[in-house]
């Protein structure tokens, strides 16, 4: 019977059509809105690196001074000194640390240099955030121990500088030093940005042009291109006075064999801190932790206050427009009380109006979820102008775009509901009567 | 075919009791042709919705070609209907959006007939009313008389024993109103039961047995050729 319910239902779209056009612009609004922000909502917050999100740990050692108000979370960074020490520790399957670079790039045969964005990484990196590769691969521990000039490029820092070519091996001078190519990435950009939320407004953007090794860019004294936080009486003068100091630049992760090691790499970094806390240092940090990437994100506080201020909004008026389809669907449904009165006299049960009125509830939905499937592309496009950290990620995919539909379906079947289950309590003596 | 004794109908609001019928007994045997007539008010129509399965009644018994159905549910109500009585109602009743074969394959689709036997039965069905080449066309296509020929035809589709007619010539003309009475002619004698409701004297005389109904009771049960005689109790043993 339901083919023969959706037939009857796509034929009532026609009964009615101001009244149809209503109830379906009612409900694709409502659903565009929601959906348009729910998407957005949805890449913010959804795991990057779902397969390994739970053992991908950053470590927070909190150098803060002394003077610290309780409650005061540990600084995201870390400084070269516990950065350089958790490294030469070597706990976990791998681990690696990490700070924005920035330079020149003095490609051959181009007309002019390039800036470029760089990351200072070990080579777990690659490994540890299953980062993809088109050409090559990664450099090896041992450029990495004895900082190598190797560089990772980018697919598009690739493409910009090399076309289609694989140019592994080629040279590359780039931060005043001739490096090798060693590996180009294949398209890469996880969202967010996890690896790197800190020290800028590029959550949401494209992967770093380049990477390097990070004892490269140390021994290089490459300055750090961001963010860089210090207590106290700030650094010595010059680069080796940075990486002596209680400055913060650095960020560290550590991949572990799985989840349930945290405790014990959490026992092994409160013993760090009590080393160094023994030395002198680390006064408050006993507050350094360690959190998985969710956790990261959270406290990163990627999604945002008004994201969700805005998605609960776009929910309610969801709502608010569901309550409206009732209405018109009740109107809809009350012009139909002759023809249920006919159509009980003719043998159907209640249970069988309610069945035919639900999926007629329900081909309106689909018809709304149609419509505002349209309408949600025009509302991402009306988000993305708002920043460029919302445009990043205000892309339909095919699963929102299920989804769309879905809720159209299933927000239209609830509103019909109440005006069904009116529906099948028609007298059929009374509509026959006054047919 | 239907037998209804001492049945009786109340309709009550908080403060109105209204008897619309009250110690009604009738028996309607297979393959007759019965005509109802009264005074509005008298009942006729509450008679035709309880024998309709459309209502229930307050006491009483109605028995339906031999199923009691005091105490079925309304599922159960709804089959019998389907499967037992066709209806033919004044004001045609024609689901205005549907063609003509959808509107007869409507209590089709209720009793579940696979798609090959509904097909065959609604062509029959058109085909007996005249109307077997216009099954595309929509109701508001017809004259007045091919729409109640329609509302024949959906009635007759699912072959029910019984035939209930509320008026069914209440909106046609002189003309029209002969073909369809023809119509019905040709179905009982086919040995349909048909049990008519009609205030038009002409075709009440037409109808092999009269049924009277005054005040919720049936007045007086006659044969047509005997004129119909009002009488102080009603009584339903006369006419067995």
């Amino acid at each position: 019977m339901f083919a023969y319910y959706f037939k009857l239902g796509l034929r009532s779209l026609r009964r009615n059509p101001v009244l149809t056009a209503l109830m379906v612009l009612t409900l694709a609004v409502g659903v565009a809105t929601s959906m348009s922000t729910l998407t957005v909502l949805r890449a913010m917050s959804g795991d990057p690196i779902p397969s390994k999100s739970d053992r991908l740990f950053v470590v927070q050692v909190d150098n803060q001074p002394a003077e610290t108000p309780e409650g005061e979370p540990p600084t995201a960074h870390l400084s070269w000194i516990d950065a350089r020490e958790l490294l030469e520790a070597g706990d976990g399957l791998r681990r690696t640390a990490m700070y924005a670079v920035g330079g020149v790039a003095e490609p051959e045969g181009e007309a002019g240099n390039l800036l470029v964005n760089g990351l200072a990484v070990g080579a777990d990196f690659f490994p540890m955030f299953d980062v993809p590769f088109r050409h090559g691969g990664p450099w090896s521990a041992e450029a990495d121990a004895r900082g190598g000039t190797e560089v990772v490029l980018s697919a598009a820092f690739a493409e910009r500088l090399f076309g289609d070519e694989d140019p592994t091996g080629r040279r590359l001078r780039i931060f005043e030093r001739e490096f090798v190519v060693t590996g180009v990435l294949a398209p890469w950009q996880p969202m967010p940005k996890f690896y790197w939320l800190i020290g800028g407004n590029n959550r949401f953007g494209e992967t770093e042009d380049v990477f390097i090794p990070l004892q490269t860019a140390i021994a290089n004294e490459s300055n750090p291109n961001g963010n860089v936080n210090c207590s106290g009486d700030g650094p010595e003068p010059g680069y080796t006075g940075l990486l002596n100091s209680e400055c913060v630049f650095m960020q560290y992760w550590v991949e572990l064999a799985d989840a349930g090691e945290r405790t014990a790499y959490r026992e092994r970094l409160g013993a760090y801190v009590e080393g160094q806390k023994a030395l002198g240092r680390l006064p408050v940090g006993e507050r350094s932790r360690l959190l998985d990437v969710r956790e990261w994100m959270v406290e990163q506080d990627v999604l945002g206050d008004d994201t969700i201020l805005q998605t609960l909004l776009a929910l309610g008026f969801l709502l608010v427009c569901v309550v409206n389809t009732i209405g018109l669907l009740l109107a809809k449904f009350t012009a139909h009380a002759g023809e249920i009165g006919v159509r009980r006299a003719l043998g159907a049960t209640r249970t069988q109006v309610f069945q035919q009125y639900l999926v007629q509830a329900g081909v309106v939905g689909a018809a709304g979820g149609l419509v505002g499937l349209g309408l949600t592309f025009g509302g991402l496009w009306l988000l993305a102008r708002q920043s460029e950290e919302v445009a990043a990620v205000a892309h339909m995919n095919p699963v929102m775009l299920m989804a769309t539909l879905a809720v159209a379906v299933v927000a239209a079947i609830l509103a019909g509901l109440l005006p069904t289950w009116r529906a099948c309590k028609v007298v059929p003596a009374i509509q026959l009567k006054t047919q | 075919m239907l037998r209804m004794n001492h049945l009786s109908k109340v309709y009550r609001t908080h403060m109105i009791e209204t008897h619309a019928l009250r110690g009604f007994d009738i028996h309607v045997k297979e393959g007759e042709f019965v005509a109802v007539t009264g005074p509005s008010g008298s009942g006729k129509t509450t008679f035709l919705n309880i024998a309709g399965l459309l209502e229930e009644f307050t006491d009483g018994t109605y028995l339906l070609d031999g199923v009691e159905v005091r105490g079925l549910n309304d599922d159960q109500r709804s089959r019998l209907r389907n499967e037992k009585i066709g209806f033919i109602f004044q004001g045609f009743n024609l689901i205005p959006d549907l063609n003509l074969f959808d509107n007869v394959d409507v209590p089709l689709r209720y009793r579940g007939l696979n798609a090959a036997e509904r097909k065959r039965r609604i062509d029959d069905s058109l085909g007996k009313v005249g109307l077997g080449s216009r099954s595309k066309h929509f109701p508001s296509e017809l004259s007045g008389g091919q729409q109640q020929r329609v509302a024949i035809a959906r009635a007759l589709a699912g072959s029910p024993r019984l035939l209930l007619a509320d008026e069914p010539t209440g909106n046609l003309d002189t003309q029209m109103a002969r073909g369809v009475m023809e119509l019905l002619e040709q179905i009982n004698a086919e040995g349909t039961t048909i049990v008519m409701v009609t205030h038009d004297p002409e075709l009440a005389a037409r109808a092999a047995r009269n049924v009277h109904i005054v005040d919720g009771q049936v007045s007086d049960l006659v044969h047509p050729a005997q004129p119909v005689r009002p009488v102080a109790v009603a009584t339903a043993a006369s006419a067995r």
